[in-house]
Formats: C-alpha cells, sequence, structure tokens
C-alpha cells in the first residue's frame, strides 16, 4: 500500500485533472494508487511516467497532464497558485454578458441550437410559423444571402427541418442487393443439420458501413454565411454517418469538430468566438496543406470530403492543386461548394478554382435551401 | 529508478529492442496492474515491436489479432470447421445416429476452430496477446473487445463457458485512422510512441545493422531527423531507416554522399511527390542541410 497521504494526493490530482477536461474514470483514478505500489516513489520521473500511462488517454491530454502534474506537485499546498498556474487551458466560467453578444453571434446562437440532439420532436407535423408551401418552395430556391437579416433565424430553423427529414429518409432507406453475397456455410449447415442434406442456403454479406465526412468551410467574409448553413444543414444530418468531422479556415485552419458537439449552444457559441478569425484573405492551400500535415488520418476511402469555398484565394494556386490532389488520393469522394455558382453568369475564372476544378469529383452551389437538399442525394459512397 | 523498470529495459535491449523510460514504465505497469496496453504512434515506430519483445522476454507465445475493415467480432473469437463437420456427417450416414447425438459430436471441441481471443484464453502460461492497429476493425469490434477483456471469458452455446485461468498480456495498437472510443482508452494504459530521437535512432541502426560503420550510422540518424522535418505525404518510420542502413552497409559505404542517397532513395521515400520534393530541396542546396544539426 502506498502512504495514506499520497494515495489522498492522487486523488486529489484526478480530480484536478477531470477539472481540466480530461475525462477520468474512477477505475483510471485506483489505477493510478495502485500504480504507486509498482513505482519508485523517490523518483519523480518515472511517478510521472507512470501516472501519464495511466490516467492520459489519447495525445492531445498530455500536455494538459503535463501542466498540470508541474503545477499539483510542484506547490501542492497552494491551491491557488495552481489555480493561477493553470489558468491556460481553462474556460472562463461566466457565459458572457448580453452586452458582448452582437446581432451576429445572436443569429449564431440560434443556429447552433440543437444541433448534437438529433431528437424528432418534428415527428407530431410541423410547428407553427412554418410558411405555407408555395412560400416554403420560394425560400428554398433563393440565394441565402438576399435573405434580411430578420429573416435568417426562420430560414436556419427550416434548413434545420428539412435536413431531419431527409436524415430519417437516408438511414431508412434499403437497396435491392445485385449478388447474393457469400455463402455462409455455417449458417448453411446449422439450418440443415437436422435433414442430412444441404437444401437451404444462406447468405451472407460484407456489413455496409456508414461514411464518413470531413467539411473544410471557408469562413472569411462573405462565404461565412453559407457556411454556417451548411453547417446546421449537415449537423441536423449527422446521424446518417459514422462520423463528421468540420474544420472552419481562412487564414489557418481551425478544427471545431469538438466545439461543435459541446451539450449546451451558450458553449458552444463561446468557444467558436474563441477560434473565429475574422482577419481578411483567404489562404485555402495553405489551409488544406495545414489540415493534410496534421489531420489526414481522418480520410480514407469511406470518406467524403467537402471543401466549401470562393475560390478566392491569396495564395499559391499550386499548393492548393498539391495538397488538394493528396486529399483527392485517400478520399472516397472530394466534393466543392461554391455559392457562387448559383449565379447563373458566374463561371470559375479564380485562379484557385481553375486548379481545384480539374481535381473536384462533384462541383455544386449550395446557395440555397433546394441545393443543400441535392448535395445531401451526394452524400453516400 | 524501479528495480524491475530496469530490469524490464534490460530484457527488452537483449531482446534486441532499443527502448526508453517511458516504453519500458508503460510495459512495467501493465504487467503488475494487469491492465492492456493501448500504443499510439505514426507508422513504422515500432508499435507491433513492443508486443513481440514483451513476449520474447516473458518467454512466451505471442498470439495476433490482425484488425481490417469489416472484421466480424465473432470471427475473432472460434469459428466451426464445417468442412469437417460436414465429412463427419457423410462419413456417419449409414450408421442412423440419432440427431442429438450426432449434434453432441460435431459441436465438440474436436470441431472447434480457435481464433486469436480463444486461443489467448486457453493457454498454459498468459501469452501475449497482439491487437494490431484496432482502429481498422469496426466500433463493434472494440465494444466487444472491452467485454473479453473485462473478465476474459467466452461462453460458447454448444460447448459451455471457457475461463481464462491465465490471461493474456494485451498489446493494443492504433495508426489513428480512427478515433477509439474513450471506454476503450479510459481501460487501457496508453503510450504513444514519437519518431526516435537522433541518438534513439542511432542505438538502434547499430542493434540492427551490426557492423554498420559509425559514421555512417550517425549520418543516416542525422539525415532521417531533418527529412522528417520537410513537408513530405509519407513521413518515413523507424523500418525505413533499416531497410536504408541495411541497404547502405550492404554497398560499404561509410559515409552519405548525393549519388548514393539518389541510388538508394527508394528505401526511405516511397511516395512520387515526396521524391520530387526532395531532390527541389537538395537541388537548391545540395545535401549539407539535412546532416547538420537542426535547431
Amino acid at each position: 500500500m502506498p502512504p495514506r497521504a499520497l494515495s489522498r494526493a492522487v486523488v486529489a490530482f484526478g480530480a484536478l485533472l477531470r477539472r481540466h477536461s480530461l475525462p477520468l474514470t474512477s477505475l483510471q483514478i485506483t489505477d493510478a494508487v495502485r500504480a504507486l505500489d509498482h513505482l519508485d516513489l523517490g523518483d519523480r520521473d518515472e511517478v510521472y511516467r507512470g501516472l501519464r500511462a495511466v490516467m492520459v488517454g489519447r495525445p492531445e491530454e498530455a500536455p494538459i497532464f503535463d501542466r498540470c502534474f508541474e503545477a499539483f506537485w510542484r506547490a501542492r499546498s497552494e491551491a491557488d497558485a495552481v489555480a493561477e498556474a493553470l489558468a491556460g487551458p481553462a474556460m472562463p466560467e461566466e457565459a458572457p454578458g448580453p452586452a458582448l453578444e452582437s446581432e451576429g453571434a445572436r443569429r449564431e446562437r440560434l443556429a447552433l441550437e440543437g444541433w448534437s440532439e438529433g431528437g424528432d420532436e418534428d415527428e407530431g407535423g410541423e410547428p407553427l410559423g412554418v410558411p405555407a408551401a408555395s412560400e416554403l418552395e420560394a425560400m428554398t430556391t433563393r440565394d441565402f444571402s438576399t435573405f434580411g437579416a430578420d429573416q435568417l433565424d426562420e430560414l436556419l430553423r427550416l434548413t434545420e427541418q428539412i435536413a431531419r427529414r431527409l436524415a430519417r429518409r437516408l438511414s431508412r432507406r434499403r437497396r435491392p442487393v445485385r449478388r447474393r453475397g457469400r455463402l455462409d456455410l455455417r449458417r448453411t449447415l446449422r439450418a440443415n443439420l437436422t435433414r442430412g442434406e444441404i437444401i437451404e442456403l444462406r447468405y451472407r454479406q460484407r456489413k455496409r458501413r456508414k461514411v464518413r465526412l470531413v467539411l473544410l468551410c471557408d469562413v472569411s467574409g462573405s462565404m461565412d454565411l453559407y457556411s454556417r448553413f451548411l453547417l446546421q444543414f449537415l449537423f441536423a444530418l449527422q446521424r446518417v454517418f459514422a462520423r463528421v468531422e468540420t474544420f472552419t479556415f481562412s487564414v489557418r485552419l481551425t478544427r471545431v469538430t469538438d466545439v461543435l458537439r459541446a451539450r449546451s449552444y451558450r458553449q458552444v457559441l463561446r468557444r467558436l468566438q474563441e477560434v473565429r478569425d475574422w482577419s481578411g484573405g483567404t489562404r485555402i492551400g495553405e489551409s488544406l496543406a495545414e489540415f493534410n500535415r496534421h489531420w489526414s488520418h481522418l480520410v480514407d476511402r469511406r470518406t467524403i470530403v467537402i471543401v466549401l469555398s470562393d475560390g478566392w484565394d491569396t495564395g499559391d494556386p499550386d499548393v492548393l492543386a498539391t495538397e488538394l490532389l493528396r486529399i483527392k488520393r485517400r478520399a472516397g469522394r472530394v466534393i466543392w461548394l461554391n455559392p457562387l455558382l448559383g449565379n447563373p453568369s458566374y463561371e470559375p475564372l479564380t485562379r484557385g478554382m481553375a486548379a481545384a476544378l480539374p481535381l473536384v469529383d462533384h462541383f455544386a452551389a449550395a446557395h440555397n435551401l433546394a441545393a443543400l437538399r441535392d448535395l445531401a442525394g451526394r452524400l453516400s459512397l | 529508478m524501479r528495480e524491475e523498470i530496469r530490469k524490464i529495459q534490460s530484457l527488452m535491449e537483449a531482446a534486441e529492442y532499443v527502448t526508453d523510460a517511458p516504453v519500458a514504465t508503460s510495459v512495467h505497469l501493465a504487467l503488475s496492474l494487469k491492465k492492456p496496453l493501448l500504443i499510439e504512434g505514426h507508422a513504422g515506430v515500432g508499435k507491433t515491436e513492443v508486443a513481440k519483445v514483451m513476449a520474447r522476454m516473458l518467454e512466451t507465445n505471442l498470439i495476433r489479432l490482425q484488425c481490417y475493415e469489416g472484421l466480424d467480432a465473432s470471427a475473432t473469437l472460434y469459428e466451426w470447421n464445417y468442412q469437417k463437420q460436414l465429412l463427419h456427417i457423410k462419413l456417419g450416414e449409414g450408421a442412423h445416429k440419432p440427431v442429438d447425438q450426432e449434434e453432441h459430436e460435431i459441436f465438440s471441441e474436436a470441431f472447434l476452430l480457435k481464433r486469436p481471443l480463444l486461443q489467448a484464453i486457453t493457454q498454459e502460461e498468459s501469452p501475449v496477446l497482439l491487437v494490431d492497429e484496432i482502429d481498422r476493425g469496426d466500433e463493434e469490434l472494440e465494444a466487444f473487445m472491452l467485454e473479453v477483456f473485462s473478465d476474459w471469458q467466452v461462453t460458447i452455446p454448444e460447448i459451455g463457458t471457457i475461463k481464462a485461468t491465465h490471461p493474456p498480456h494485451v498489446v493494443l495498437t492504433s495508426n489513428r485512422t480512427r478515433e477509439l472510443s474513450d471506454a476503450l482508452r479510459r481501460r487501457c494504459l496508453y503510450l504513444w510512441i514519437d519518431y526516435p530521437t537522433y541518438e534513439k535512432e542511432i542505438a538502434i541502426v547499430e542493434r540492427k545493422v551490426p557492423g554498420i560503420d559509425a559514421r555512417l550510422a550517425s549520418e543516416v540518424a542525422r539525415f532521417m531527423e531533418s527529412l522528417r522535418k520537410v513537408r513530405l505525404a509519407k513521413v518515413p518510420g523507424v523500418a525505413e531507416t533499416l531497410d536504408w542502413a541495411q541497404a547502405l552497409a550492404t554497398l560499404h559505404a561509410d559515409h552519405l554522399d548525393e549519388a548514393l542517397v539518389y541510388e538508394t532513395l527508394g528505401c526511405v521515400l516511397k511516395d512520387a511527390d515526396d521524391i520530387k520534393r526532395f531532390r527541389a530541396e537538395v537541388g537548391k542546396a545540395g545535401l549539407a542541410p539535412f546532416l547538420q544539426v537542426s535547431g
């Protein structure tokens, strides 16, 4: 048995890690205490390595662990100093006051509401306040940017509704099987055991795996609005997919998957504002390069990669082409969405777009609800 | 440092594996706490090797379960040898045995094909069970493993429950093509293996390619360290280092020069774009930047 005081310290240390969002289980904390028995307690590095092996579950957690370890085992009695030393990764506890909430933020909050719920509250007929059919049709074919600020909330709600209905349809859809699959000898034998002859044949088929989505959304300038609709739409659809990974980019790339997974929209809002970078100019090529450097393991043959951008790239188009090609080699399909395509007079002449076009499998608009609905049809492999 | 950890380190060294304190500590804790060890890291840093070395070190069997997409959870446990069962039924056709006796016979252990998980729990001595590339398997498989790992017993309806008398030491590896579930992570000890440091890589090369020139080994390690900093589609791992060092040693090289590197580049870079990029870099400033201590 390790000394009582030390065991207790390890438990307290576990609590500290939890406060810094390491999802420790109580089993892990018990194991950490047990591990002390097998470590040289006089060797700080060894204790550090041992506790890390038990308490860290993924590489991203290691820096948090390191910081906490440093702070906790340096001056355990000075609890305040610990809190201060750890202020780095912590989130502000208070929600932003009303003064901080701009019009845009309010809209975004509404947009993010109810993403992770996947509930079926729209099961029993349309909620009140939904436009009549003809009006609805008109709304679905109008470009998002032509709506007034006051209509956007409603439009976002509508987007989510359509997506949920689609999700139900997509997950229910069954395809007729062309071939019967492989003979399942085990089941065949079982089924014919009492007959002595093989009469009834059983087949088996490979399980169909769900598709994964990787979204790379341009949030610079005018693209931000479209990105928001696409995100809203796809997140309402997310249970159709094995996984949805989301990144935003303008000058640099930010992974927002975890942010979007947050439970309460207040939290989501707060975090999304933190990751936002509003500086002008888009470097698509560089952003894709960064994606390839750190996140290429998310892409495989069962993955559809969607890039939403107008292709106005201030960077080098060759970089864009190289990096996009790299994605294309790994991915099942690459879809490029350009809202400007909704404008009949638009031609993809920007250098970035010209470089990207030959490399994408599908090029579409995503500028209105009807286009988003069409997109849903493309999201299977 | 704890005596056991030092011992593990020297045992691993004796088993031809160049190790460091984090690896040895994790292995030690996995053995003494009897917990699965989850190892992650880039391709080719020697994750699988840890399990192999553990088996050699403990002088026990290594049972390997290679995961792949679509691997059926039940197929990792056991299957019935249906061909043998069919033959048995055919052969016994004249005898008119009662059906339940027949069934009893063909669903006995003699007709059972033990797959890795079942093998692992029916050994005389705790083996090392390597679940390789678990990220390539489905999530259901992961859940199934967790269940097996929790009590080390398996129920085969026709035979009964088999409980492990000597539970295996489990090592899981993942290349992170898919995020593993928290449930699995939280139940394992975790080890991240990074690309080796310059010193460690020299040690690995000298250990695995006996007789290699000391200067060459150091240049190779330095070169690899620099190369991994270039933006590459396929970053070479330790396996590539060793292939290359072996090739160079076979050519009786004692130092690196441009011509030699170009001739043997295929051992290291395995992507056409990477080779192009590397050639462009060398074209600019020669080989020298790759052999300098990088800041």
